[in-house]
């Protein structure tokens, strides 16, 4: 896109590349496959059965 | 494509590290929203406390049979059915089918992924079209029994192994199973035992867990991330059985399997690209057999866990799975046909 356009015109201010977006969207498709990537339900570290909450509040 | 390649399973070892967040990212929501809908089901069944201390199986010993590569090169049900082994066997609902198969009902069935679509399937699923399979080739490319690769055939007769012996097994059934799940367990006839899995700590502040319970008042149990440690929580803190055996249980893979055919292939060529699945994968020594295998980082958020678990309960485990990962303190690691001897 960027050959393109070079030389049709003249920008006033100077243009700088913005890669955020790029970025950005890879972030998105990393987060997406990374929580595809976890499993079927948590582990809580130190329980087993809580067979009443009740009791413990 | 991303700048976050990293070789020999660093990548992956990075990730097992945050698997509690990654987990709850992809579950915690789908568990939640199916537990409310399953309130409405829950006369349907029992609490699992009714399930507490029940005489299930001759003795003080159970085997778990999961699913794992390793039923395929093993057959353990085989040797259990062979050695006419009388104590309870608890199973993954993956391997239903296998057991199914091989001519021995399992005593109690345990299911919790949330997943709409896909945990039906080990249950035979009514509405499975050529269309459906087009779709999702989870099963289809997995090492795992070959029959599930002839996908409708199979489906048929799992439906009909299902149909035929559902009412002869009880079930731990988790709140957080799908829609798909609960009808076809409904139809089936099996004994029903509901359960809430654990979604964080129930002693914090806002608290998904607490938010279950407070729906449902079923007992919370730690899952320990899948089910096969279900199925080991269930041996050991609701039928309080003093010995577990471990079946199917390898949380890797072979190390001849290609990468195409483990679980999670294309979430890591999503993450990494095809080229870099080194940085993911990690590769296993276990010294009981020395064979190599390689694992991914939910199979090895899965191992940490389970050896936490086993570390914390006065019950023992053997793991009879003769190949994969789970091996280390607290875990004795035999050949099946051992364990049968000692509790026949």
């Amino acid at each position: 896109m960027n050959d393109f356009l070079k030389g049709n015109f003249k920008t006033q201010n100077k243009v700088t590349e913005m890669p955020e977006e790029k970025t950005d969207l890879e972030g998105r498709f990393e987060r997406e496959a990374l929580k595809r990537l976890g499993g079927s339900v948590a582990f809580v570290s130190k329980n087993k059965v809580a067979w009443d909450l009740k009791e413990d509040s | 494509m991303s700048g976050i390649y990293e070789a020999d399973g660093g990548l992956g070892a990075k990730l097992v590290a945050n698997m509690v967040q990654i987990t709850d990212d992809r579950i915690s929501s789908d568990a939640l929203s199916n537990a409310h809908r399953n309130h409405l089901m829950l006369a349907n069944g029992q609490s699992l406390a009714a399930l507490r201390g029940q005489s299930i199986g001759q003795g003080d010993s159970c085997i778990v049979v999961a699913a794992g590569p390793s039923i395929k090169r093993r057959n353990p049900i085989a040797m259990i059915k062979d050695a006419g082994y009388k104590g309870a066997i608890i199973t993954t609902e993956s391997a239903i089918a296998y057991c199914l198969k091989s001519g021995v009902v399992p005593d109690l069935v345990v299911t919790l992924d949330p997943h709409a679509t896909r945990i039906v399937r080990w249950f035979g699923d009514p509405s499975l079209n050529e269309e459906a399979l087009a779709q999702d080739d989870y099963y289809r490319r997995q090492d795992m029994d070959e029959a599930f690769a002839n996908e409708l055939e199979f489906n048929q007769e799992i439906l009909n192994l299902v149909n035929e012996h559902g009412k002869d097994m009880k079930i731990a059934l988790a709140t957080s199973a799908s829609e798909a799940v609960v009808s076809r367990v409904l139809e089936t006839g099996m004994e029903i035992y509901w359960w809430n899995p654990m979604l964080d700590d129930p002693n914090l502040k806002g608290s998904k867990t607490r938010e279950m319970f407070d729906l449902n008042s079923m007992p919370c149990v730690n899952a320990g991330g899948n089910v096969g440690a279900s199925c080991w929580m269930m041996a050991d803190a609701v039928l309080e059985k003093k010995y577990i055996g471990l079946t199917g249980m390898d949380f890797s893979y072979y190390e001849d399997t290609p990468p195409r055919n483990t679980q999670y292939y294309h979430e890591i060529v999503d993450l990494v690209g095809e080229e870099n699945l080194d940085s993911v994968f990690m590769r296993v020594q276990n010294p009981h057999l020395a064979s190599w295998f390689y694992t991914d980082p939910a199979y090895m958020w899965y191992r940490n866990a389970l050896l936490e678990m086993v570390a914390g309960s006065d019950s023992r485990t053997t793991n009879c799975t003769e190949g994969g990962i789970v091996f280390g303190d607290g875990i004795e690691f035999v050949p099946l046909m051992d364990f049968l001897h000692r509790h026949i």
